[in-house]
């Protein structure tokens, strides 16, 4: 493992050779105590002590409204060529919780058949962590799914220890950058600041549903007819917001666009939500999850209970963000604890 | 051919009509700017009130209808119209919901012809509000209070395709969010997003202001979630039930769409 530092009144230093390499995005305070990814140039255009952003990094990883192909239907047979849009790019400031969002995503998408365009896409972009010292809020779980901690998935990683940060190298790219902009390397002392951190972090972040993740699986596979579901029914709009928001949801709809000669166009990919109760409509009428507590609870199996089942992990981050950004007030903490008591019998 | 005699391009004859509106939607189009010269490429305009004063005496391809049927001689002109045209396009919301108009139908018919009209109100005739499908069969329907020209552009192509548009069923809320928008309600303002059919991408909420409801709810608008908000919100229901009035009250009408 290799740590350098980074004193914290050179970050901006860090931040202007970054952005000058390549395109830098990170958390910009948006008012309000919302929080985005967006372009920055400097440091001072950054909030690294943030609350999680409005959309997760996925929004770089899998660009809604991305072009998969242009096609032609001119000739005298319709022709088509894969289409690719991505460029270099640093994020700076992620999560730990977003981190395991892209783990979650980098599974799914090298799943047979392999999605090539977010495959290729992914490897432009350079990725940045930053560690949280303390919880960002009450909607957070991140401690009961064990994304509190850094766990890979980054090129470097920031943990902030007063006046400076120590800086994870996990990569050969975070390596050459760490080199070009001549960080010194950590010392005891700085790697004896970081562990004191992760050991205040172990008094901090406790499970914060009090269920055993263990028993997650067990739990619901009992709790397909709960009343859970009709309860959140009754609260929820449909809006997809929860989905949207959501670092490991990555249902899509595709869809024709032609251009004004009535002629060529292209495929473009969207985010689509199973919340939406068009999702599951299919020919002839039927819909397949027709009902919002059909929708709501399928959404959640999504999190604890099909993907434990296929790739033996929670598809849930911690982040919080369901809840938080839900207006009707639908909590995920809340769903998990009836859940678990309703279990019990 | 004699000389003198014009050319007829084979491109579909597009006609433009309006009816009880503020004539906004129009103008968004004759303001569309480059794209126009794009869409001009592929449509003749033969009738367009706003910009030219050249009429068309045959049948129309397609027939672009803005505006509410509010009178028994908007009815008999909108049927006049819709016999000839093979295409039909409500656009703008006062021809794909009543829009404002239909304010008019909170009240007695007589009473608020007296109110605009003065005594002499019986000289001019007035009816309940209408959408335009409330009276003859639409084929295409562009929401909007102006109409989102992206859309309408997405719509035309559709039509000359002779393809169905599907108007998105979910909530302004999903685009809303997905343009990073911080929601309305906790900044303390009520915004129909949450009800209203997407398709706008968000435009009002992106610049700050509220939904209002302008294109119509979603074909399953959650009612339950509704007495929850304004339950946890502390909201007036008087004021939200006004507020959804302002465009959708004229779609109240029980009748079905013409088919």
């Amino acid at each position: 493992m290799k740590y350098h530092i980074l004193e914290k009144d050179q970050l901006e230093c860090f931040v202007r050779s970054l952005s000058k390499k390549m395109k830098a995005v990170g958390p910009v305070a948006k008012g309000h105590n919302n929080y985005a990814f967006e372009e920055v140039t400097s440091a001072s255009q950054l909030s690294l002590d943030y609350i999680p952003t409005i959309l997760p990094p996925k929004k770089y990883f899998m660009p809604n409204k991305e072009k998969m192909i242009d096609f032609d239907l001119g000739g005298k047979t319709p022709s088509a060529q894969a289409a690719l849009e991505c460029e270099e790019l640093a994020i700076m400031g992620v999560h730990t919780c977003d981190l395991a969002g892209i783990q979650c995503l980098n599974i799914v998408f090298n799943e047979r058949p392999r999605d090539y365009n977010y495959l290729l896409r992914k490897e432009k972009l350079f990725i940045i962590g930053v560690e949280c010292n303390k919880y960002c809020d009450e909607y957070a779980s991140c401690a009961l799914v064990n994304s509190h901690l850094p766990n890979g998935g980054y090129d470097l990683f920031f943990t902030d220890v007063g006046d400076r940060y120590v800086i994870n190298v996990n990569t050969q790219k975070g390596e050459d950058f760490v080199e070009s902009v001549g960080l010194d390397k950590a010392e005891g002392r700085d790697l004896a600041a970081m562990d004191k951190i992760r050991e205040e972090k172990r008094k901090i972040f406790k499970n914060e549903v009090d269920i055993d993740p263990k028993k997650l699986p067990e739990i619901f596979d009992k709790s397909y007819n709960s009343k859970v579901w009709e309860k959140v029914a009754e609260k929820c709009l449909s809006c997809g917001n929860c989905t949207n928001v959501c670092p490991t949801c990555y249902c899509f709809d595709m869809e024709d666009f032609i251009n004004l000669d009535l002629k060529t166009g292209s495929r473009v990919r969207t985010w689509d939500s199973c919340q939406f109760e068009t999702f599951a409509a299919v020919a002839g009428g039927e819909n397949f999850r027709g009902e919002r507590s059909m929708r709501q609870r399928h959404r959640v199996y999504r999190k604890f209970k099909f993907p434990v089942d296929k790739f033996n992990r929670f598809f849930c981050t911690g982040c919080g963000r369901c809840s938080r950004t839900c207006m009707a007030g639908i909590n995920l903490k809340e769903i998990l604890k009836e859940v678990a008591e309703e279990s019990k019998f | 051919m004699p000389k003198n005699e014009k050319k007829i391009s084979n491109k579909p004859k597009v006609a433009f009509f309006d009816f009880a509106c503020c004539e906004g939607c129009q103008l968004q189009i004759a303001n569309m700017g480059e794209d126009l010269l794009d869409l001009l490429g592929v449509i003749d305009v033969v009738e367009f009130r706003e910009v030219m004063s050249e009429k068309w005496d045959k049948d129309y391809d397609v027939a672009m209808i803005e505006g509410s049927i509010t009178d028994h001689h908007a009815e008999e002109r909108i049927k006049k119209i819709r016999s000839r045209s093979k295409v039909l396009i409500a656009y703008g919301s006062c021809a794909t919901l009543g829009g404002v108009n239909g304010m008019k139908n909170s009240f007695e018919l007589d009473e608020i012809r007296k109110y605009v009209y003065g005594a002499g109100y019986t000289y001019f005739d007035s009816t309940p509000t209408k959408a335009v499908d409330q009276v003859v069969k639409v084929d295409y329907y562009v929401h909007g209070c102006p109409v989102y020209l992206p859309e309408v552009v997405e719509v035309l192509k559709c039509a000359l395709r002779g393809i169905p548009y599907s108007v998105p069923d979910k909530p302004v809320c999903s685009e809303c969010k997905l343009n990073e928008n911080g929601c309305l309600y906790e900044k303390g303002v009520v915004c129909l997003g949450p009800w209203t059919k997407a398709g706008c991408n968000s435009w009002c909420p992106n610049n700050g202001n509220i939904c209002y409801g302008c294109r119509g709810l979603v074909k399953n608008p959650a009612k339950n979630a509704a007495k929850n908000i304004i339950e946890k919100y502390r909201l007036d229901p008087a004021l939200m039930k006004n507020k959804f009035d302002m465009y959708n009250k004229a779609k109240e009408a029980t009748n079905e769409p013409k088919k």
